[in-house]
């Protein structure tokens, strides 16, 4: 089907691959494009996290509002030596933009694409357009799988050459509803071809061990490599906000107070005596416990068998990687060979 | 049943503009049940546009009738000698009505009084959901019963997505999740196996994304005249 | 007085149709308040006296009703000339 060499027992050769089937405890990052077409904006972001993650996810106009797309920001994150995972979600192209796209993406240097639903469109800032959603998330994993495997199109056809050599990544959702399902739908996403999962994010550590070991018993974390989600904490209201309006996550309590808690020395000020010195302190304080939350949680992951990596979405706030990422014992990132002729 | 609103009055007034006579056309079938276009508001509508013109300063007569279904051929030709005597129609059908109308009578000026909505039911009076989306290849059979392409907001064959909880869809609380009843109805039968198929990606063909539909049955069309 | 109906529901079937009315007319450009509801029974005459009176001078306030005797459908306009 392709000119290529051998795949060597890859299925797509890029570094997040090879990191993870050599054994080691993957790290994705997540890099969050613009609302603008300056491309400075990724350059910067792919500097703080080039060296602290094995491959880093770009997002797709996120909460359906428009930025760079997540292609054209991976190509030139592809320019500055770091591995792209291109977010392709199905709100807002059919099949045929699609695949289009992402043959485009695959010569333009990608490797890993991770398969979306995407958020409703009335959640951003163009809430009167059109609806595509022409397949949904599993049927993009079979679509993508098939490109690859079979070198087809998803109407049957075959390629005319190279065929997208993609390392397949979908996403789970343990906690949201109904919760007894989620891990028959991860089998459903693995059935269709996913090589790895990123999960939303995970505060609560013993129900996220509920949910893996329902999925250890369904075999599915060695038809796949899963990677769970987590994400620094800036401060309380931001914890409450995710516990409370964002679905599908929860947040145990007392993480809710250790923020607070970092606080305290401000708490006996009112909102109008606190100073704008008070502020960024408090600020400071709030994001260090946050980041040690962070290390804390990844550390526990670790130990949960089945997780084969994580997945850090420090978002609006990739300097926090660094930090996490030496805290949590995970730097230097793994240097695994590619693969030889 | 198709299920519309009445537009705002004001929007009304603007499509009428500065026609001297009107006939309000109710629809005693759809608009009827979803109280929107059927006789009692034809008549409410004439009235409140002959009262609010006059106020206006530009009072304009307007007069109602009602037929029996707007989208009939027949049913319309009764009223046409109405038609021909007025300046604008004001149909307070469906947007199919006041197409046809328009189709049968095509001298005639027609401006539509509702707006076309969904294709739904009554759960509880007074409150009309929509459940069906017309797909053209009805998949009720793998899901017990509940249209995920009209209920569901991504219309995903494949559900549920990241964003349910408690039984509602992300984009507002008030939204049940398709996927979740789904679940809870294959659950209940004992079928929730059918969800372990992975459904492949729908043709939308028969969808009105495949283009304007037609269904031609030659066993019900009517011989040629013979020359 | 609601919830004390007669006929059990229907005045509160009222309330919900006359409130339903005066949106109406707000629309039509008409004050709502040319339409009210009072709840009273047959025996509360003096109320009943206090209710009237109120009103009137509500109309009065609000003035004649510009639209006398203009709402009719074409035939009856056509015929009355």
């Amino acid at each position: 089907m392709s000119d290529q060499p051998s795949h060597n027992g890859y299925v797509s050769g890029s570094n997040l691959e090879r990191v993870l089937k050599a054994g080691h405890f993957a790290v994705t990052a997540e890099l969050g494009p613009p609302q603008s077409a300056d491309g400075n904006v990724i350059r910067q972001k792919a500097a703080l996290l080039k060296g602290y993650c094995d491959a880093v996810n770009i997002t797709d106009n996120q909460t359906a509002i428009v930025r760079m797309s997540s292609i054209g920001a991976g190509a030139l994150v592809v320019q500055e030596g770091l591995e792209p995972v291109i977010q392709m979600t199905c709100r807002d192209r059919n099949r045929l933009a699609i695949q289009s796209d992402l043959l485009g993406a695959y010569a333009l240097g990608m490797r890993n694409v991770l398969c979306l639903t995407g958020d409703h469109q009335t959640f951003g800032n163009h809430p009167t357009a059109k609806n595509v959603f022409d397949i949904d998330s599993i049927q993009l994993v079979q679509m993508v799988t098939a490109l690859r495997d079979s070198g087809t199109f998803q109407c049957g056809d075959a390629l005319k050459g190279q065929e997208p050599r993609f390392f397949i990544g979908a996403a789970a959702a343990p906690f949201a509803g109904p919760v007894e399902f989620r891990p028959y739908r991860l089998a459903k996403k693995v059935k269709a071809g996913a090589n790895f999962i990123q999960t939303q994010l995970v505060y609560d550590i013993d129900a996220f061990a509920v949910f893996m070991e329902k999925v250890r018993s369904l075999g599915l974390h060695t038809q796949t490599y899963i990677l769970a989600g987590v994400g620094p904490l800036k401060s309380p209201a931001m914890a409450r906000y995710m516990k409370d309006s964002v679905p599908g996550i929860l947040v145990p309590n007392e993480l809710i107070e250790q923020l607070e808690a970092a606080g305290a020395p401000w708490a006996g000020k009112s909102k109008d005596e606190l100073t704008k010195e008070d502020k960024k302190a408090r600020s400071e304080a709030w994001k260090q416990v946050g980041i040690q939350i962070c290390i804390d949680l990844i550390k526990k992951l670790r130990k949960i068998e089945g997780v084969a990596g994580v997945h850090i979405m420090a978002i609006e706030w990739e300097e926090a990687v660094k930090p996490i990422i030496e805290g949590a014992g995970l730097y230097p990132r793994p240097v695994v060979a590619e693969a030889v002729n | 049943m198709i299920v519309a609103e009445q537009k705002p009055l004001s929007e009304i007034k603007t499509l009428i503009g500065s026609a001297e006579k009107v006939l309000v056309v109710g629809c005693g079938t759809c608009v009827t049940v979803c109280f929107a276009g059927g006789a009692r508001e034809a008549a409410i509508v004439a009235a409140s546009l002959r009262m609010s013109t006059k106020l206006d300063g530009n009072g304009k007569q307007v007069s109602d009738v009602t037929v029996q279904r707007q989208c009939e051929w027949e049913y319309l030709d009764q009223i046409g000698d109405q038609l021909k005597e007025v300046d604008v129609v004001l149909s307070l059908g469906c947007g199919i009505g006041v197409q046809a109308i328009a189709e049968r009578f095509p001298d005639t000026w027609v401006v539509p009084g509702l707006n076309t909505a969904f294709l739904g039911l009554p759960t509880e009076q007074g409150v009309w959901d929509e459940r069906c989306a017309a797909c053209g290849d009805c998949i009720l059979g793998l899901t017990g019963g509940i249209c995920p392409i009209a209920r569901c907001s991504k219309s995903l064959l494949n559900g549920p997505c990241g964003g349910s909880e408690n039984g509602h869809c992300e984009i507002n609380p008030e939204v049940p999740c398709a996927w979740q009843l789904i679940y809870d109805r294959l659950s209940k039968m004992g079928k929730l196996e059918v969800l372990m198929d992975i459904q492949p990606p729908k043709n939308w063909r028969t969808a009105r994304d495949g283009g304007p539909r037609k269904i031609v049955r030659e066993d019900l069309r009517l011989p040629a005249e013979e020359e | 007085m609601p919830g004390d109906c007669h006929y059990l529901e229907g005045n509160a079937n009222a309330k919900r149709r006359i409130e339903h009315i005066r949106a109406l007319l707000g629309q039509i450009g008409l004050e709502p308040d040319r339409v009210r509801m009072y709840n009273l029974s047959s025996a509360m005459a003096s109320q009943f006296v206090a209710i009237t009176q109120e009103m009137a001078e509500n109309i009065r306030t609000l003035g004649k009703n510009p639209l006398r005797n203009h709402n009719a459908p074409i035939s009856k306009l056509e015929s009355g000339k």
